[in-house]
């Protein structure tokens, strides 16, 4: 791993701070309400965190790729959805990055500081299999016209800026790049999910919109290939989230074990207890390890498919295990709404889900090991 | 207009213990951050840059070890053009009367200060002393405690100062020494990209003939004051007093206690 | 050779004494022994009288300087008064209280006499003719005793209503002196206005009305915030309520949160874990009010009820009203 500099002891000292005093008391409400509070994503936004990876010459702090997951696994401690928020984000400017071309860069880049970007994959036909999609993108002069449904997009409805995938033929899957402001662009419906729920997932409805050749991420038919990439950008930084959120249920059972007596002894002194909180640190620090070895490769640019994927298979049913450790620990108050260990558990199991299925991650995994 | 502000390094908690063996303290991996009170001199400095019509610089300006550096470097995140830390062993052992000392120096060597703005208190030794000793050096007024300051004239602040229950407002001429209060402002964070960008800025580091200086004046020999025992507060006993009954009984039983210890 | 002189500051607060002065000279004359003379220093307008608030804790001698400016004089200026009282007459030890103002004047006067002052004392001894001051640091985590060995006058301030004023018998001899007052043209005190402290976090605040795991519920914190009412005081918590939507770190007591020094706090449904004693265990009185007879914060308590604390809660609000 490579050692920290100055400037990231600062911005993590900065990011810590800041999810003390403004992130971490809000991830109760959050849960309740469904959604972010009044003034809290401007507030994010005006600290510069949509920034956080944009290269500098786009208006953006250029930190890497290891440094950004720690920041989201910094941020998780005190709320997990802000942190997949984030994510979604920055693994979309991660493709712009890599497949837009400099001129839709120089337009839309600079935007990113302010406005939010979303990758959008899933239609009501089906997420895991992109081949049964049924939004297009068809010639018409000199552009290209979008049309179809996208739903259960991370952050839409939010971002402002959106990463389509849709058939240029029949057998043919590309990305296109569409603005919130074009004609024919709307929202639909927001989805009521029972965790990470400060994170709006909706839908967008695309009726004819017009996009130039520019607008287009790569080639005709890079399709699989960028969804395949936002797949990998968006599961190093889960693996941070996950590991953020079994450090925010461990220190919840931790505390709460050293303030709690059964009977004459602590809690702490109970080996039933000290079996879970030890299950729980090894889930946690084998998650981080994964992840931030994904993310080491990925600044070396070299291959981290596989262990991005790891990262967030493991780290998903580690976080949902951590926080059910941590829910029979507190017993009775764990089991209440008062207390947040239920919520993180619901909002670890989110990412069993998103960004592909732990099922389907594993078969990716035993496929790059077949093919080693 | 020229703004300095005096700035000093922490630990991050005031958790510290005393070595048992030793009896002194021990402040072994603690790390070192800028004193939270700081931050509010800092932001007052960065708000009246904001809304001034004149150009503001603010230099931000500090005396301790080489990793003071990192305090600077989080106040230039914050907004401050450029940042000076004063470093050298002969300033080691410094009590409040020689860290005034070598601020007032450095302050007269950057010369032309309109404006030197102290957080209220440094939150490990709790003594609030630096700014006035600085003010009484450089023979300015002084504005301690300040709840609120704004630009009042071309070469005027206004400020209201808190004290136990009354409220002073004081007009100053410029140069002044102001320390503020905490309520006066909600510190800015220092954006990511501001943080990248800091490590460019200007960060000077002055030593001791860097500067004119007495050296009589400076560190152990400097500082009037030892520290001749350092112990952690033992716990106060008590004589714990039951209250018994009904919870009734058991609140009227308080309500008299209370009233003896005229507390209500 | 005549008596080494123990100075208190004496500090207005609008039209009379500030209380720590009548502290201090009851301080001082305990700690003066037959060595020192303990000698108050007053500056006022000519038409004050506020020696009179200072006579029955009877110190040695009041010296009384006068001028119509001092009401409202600024620091500096009171500070360079008192330098040309220290040059007249060479005082051993200049006390101040710890107040705003005393801390704001003291380290002035530190300045001009280049000598050393030990700030926010909790306590004074003297070790022959060397005033010994226990100074508490890191957030009263730490005590220190500071000497100033070579050069005087020695100064300390000292914290308020850490000592308690007591009248005593004696007649101080009240002296009239003279001091040039220097105005200090660029600063002016334009208004002075009283305002109600209002303490607005509780390690402000006075009195402390402290919640835990055992009074969470809505209608307990309820009725916490109408005892609080009552009280004057603040509500402040233990950790685990931090995680309710209404409480906030810096509602929090104990070693991660804050550490405070009130002069009453109630403490209810909380066992006391080490972490939060250390945050408020230097509370002047401490009641502790919770359902588990072993509970630790009944060690560190005045008075102590075992039983529900929404219960005594509401029975201490209904005698209240």
């Amino acid at each position: 791993m490579s050692t920290t500099t100055a400037a990231e002891k600062l911005l993590l000292q900065m990011v810590d701070d800041y999810t003390q005093k403004e992130i971490a008391p809000q991830d109760m409400p959050m849960d309740a309400a469904g959604d972010f509070p009044a003034g809290f994503m401007e507030k994010l936004t005006a600290t510069g965190f949509l920034g956080l990876m944009l290269p500098q010459e786009f208006g953006g702090a250029g930190f890497g790729p290891e440094i950004t997951a720690t920041v989201l696994n910094h941020i998780a401690r005190g709320n997990a959805s802000t942190a997949v928020t984030l994510e979604g984000h920055f693994k979309t400017i991660d493709q712009l990055l890599k497949y837009g071309t400099p001129a839709l860069q120089q337009q839309l880049l600079p935007t990113a500081t302010d406005r939010i970007f979303a990758f959008s994959m899933t239609e009501a036909s089906g997420g895991s299999n992109p081949m049964s999609i049924s939004s297009t993108a068809t010639r018409e002069g000199n552009h290209w016209v979008l049309n179809g449904d996208k739903i259960m997009i991370t952050n839409g409805g939010l971002a402002e800026v959106y990463c389509v995938l849709v058939k240029t033929a029949p057998t043919e899957l590309s990305v296109f790049v569409v603005d919130q402001d074009m004609p024919g662009f709307s929202f639909g419906k927001r989805e009521d999910f029972i965790g990470l729920r400060g994170t709006p997932v909706g839908e967008i409805v695309m009726d004819h919109i017009v996009v130039d050749d520019d607008h287009l991420l790569g080639n005709l038919g890079d399709g699989g290939l960028i969804g395949d990439s936002a797949h990998d950008d968006a599961r190093v930084l889960m693996g941070a989230v996950l590991t953020g959120i079994m450090e925010h249920e461990l220190k919840i059972a931790t505390d709460y074990a050293k303030e709690r007596k059964a009977g004459d002894q602590p809690l702490t002194a109970l080996q039933v207890t000290q079996r879970k909180v030890a299950d729980m640190a090894i889930r946690k620090e084998t998650t981080k390890l994964l992840y931030q070895q994904a993310a080491h490769l990925k600044a070396l640019g070299q291959p981290y498919s596989e262990l991005a994927a790891m990262a967030k298979a493991h780290g998903s049913r580690a976080a949902v295990s951590a926080g059910d450790d941590a829910l029979q620990i507190l017993a009775g108050y764990g089991y209440s709404r008062e207390y947040p260990v239920e919520h993180l558990i619901r909002d670890a199991r989110a990412l069993e889900i998103a960004e592909g299925t732990v099922e389907k991650m594993r078969s990716a995994i035993a496929l790059a090991e077949f093919n080693h | 207009m020229k703004i300095i502000v005096c700035l000093k390094q922490v630990p991050e908690t005031n958790n510290v213990t005393i070595d048992p063996i030793t009896h002194n303290l021990d402040r072994r991996g603690l790390a070192g951050v800028m004193n939270p009170f700081d931050k509010h001199a800092i932001e007052l400095a960065l708000s009246l840059k904001d809304t001034a019509d004149t150009d503001v610089t603010i230099t931000l300006l500090t005396m301790g070890p080489d990793d003071y550096a990192d305090s600077l470097h989080e106040g230039l995140a914050m907004g401050a053009d450029e940042g000076v830390l004063l470093s050298d062993r002969a300033f080691a052992g410094a009590d409040t009367l020689a860290t005034g000392y070598v601020l007032a120096q450095a302050i007269k060597k950057i010369g032309n200060a309109d404006l030197i703005l102290f957080g209220r208190q440094a939150v490990d030794a709790d003594t609030g002393q630096v700014g006035p000793i600085v003010a009484e050096f450089l023979h300015q007024p002084q504005i301690t405690y300040a709840a609120n300051l704004r630009l009042s004239g071309p070469n005027e602040v206004t400020a209201e100062r808190l004290l136990e229950d009354t409220k002073q407002t004081l007009v100053a001429q410029l140069p002044a020494v102001v320390s503020v209060r905490s309520e006066l402002n909600t510190p800015r964070y220092p954006t990511p990209r501001q943080i990248q960008l800091s490590f460019a800025k200007p960060l000077t580091v002055w030593h001791h003939d860097d500067l004119e200086l007495d050296d009589q004046r400076l560190g152990q020999a400097g500082s009037p004051t030892i520290v001749t025992k350092v112990y952690a507060p033992a716990p106060v006993k008590r004589e714990l007093t039951p209250l018994t009954g009904t919870p009734r009984e058991a609140a009227s039983q308080l309500i008299t206690a209370l009233k003896d210890r005229q507390l209500i | 050779m005549s008596q080494p002189e123990l100075w208190v500051i004496s500090e207005r607060r609008l039209a009379h004494i500030e209380p720590t002065t009548q502290q201090l000279i009851t301080k001082a004359k305990s700690i003066a022994g037959t060595t020192f003379k303990v000698v108050t220093i007053l500056l006022e307008a000519p038409t004050d009288h506020l020696e009179d608030e200072l006579t029955p804790y009877a110190p040695d001698e009041i010296r009384i300087a006068r001028d119509e400016r001092f009401p409202t004089a600024t620091d500096a200026e009171q500070a360079d008064a008192l330098a040309q009282l220290v040059a007249a007459y060479h005082p051993n030890t200049i006390l101040f209280g710890a107040t705003i103002t005393g801390r704001s004047i003291a380290p002035r006067l530190q300045a001009k006499l280049q000598t050393g002052l030990t700030a926010d004392c909790l306590d004074l001894r003297f070790d022959d003719d060397t005033l010994v001051a226990t100074k508490p640091s890191y957030g009263d985590n730490i005590m220190c005793e500071i000497i100033c060995p070579d050069r005087r006058p020695q100064m300390a301030s000292v914290r308020p209503n850490t000592f308690v004023a007591h009248p005593a018998t004696g007649t101080p001899t009240l002296t009239a002196v003279t001091v040039t007052f220097h105005p200090v043209e660029r600063l002016q005190i334009t208004a002075t206005t009283p305002v109600v402290n209002t303490a607005t976090t509780v390690s402000d605040a006075s009195r402390v009305i402290a919640l835990g795991r055992g009074a969470a519920s809505e209608t307990t914190i309820t009725t916490a915030t109408q005892l609080a009412e009552k009280l004057g005081g603040r509500i402040g918590v233990s950790r685990p309520l931090t995680d309710q939507e209404r409480f906030t770190h810096d509602d929090q007591i104990g070693q991660s949160g804050n550490t405070i020094h009130p002069e009453l706090i109630l403490n209810f449904g909380i066992s006391g874990a080490v972490q939060y004693l250390v945050g408020m265990q230097t509370a002047q009185t401490i009641v502790a009010v919770n359902a588990d007879e072993h509970a630790p914060i009944f060690d560190v308590a005045d008075y102590g009820y075992v039983g529900d604390a929404p219960a005594f809660m509401t029975a201490l609000l209904e005698q209240f009203n």
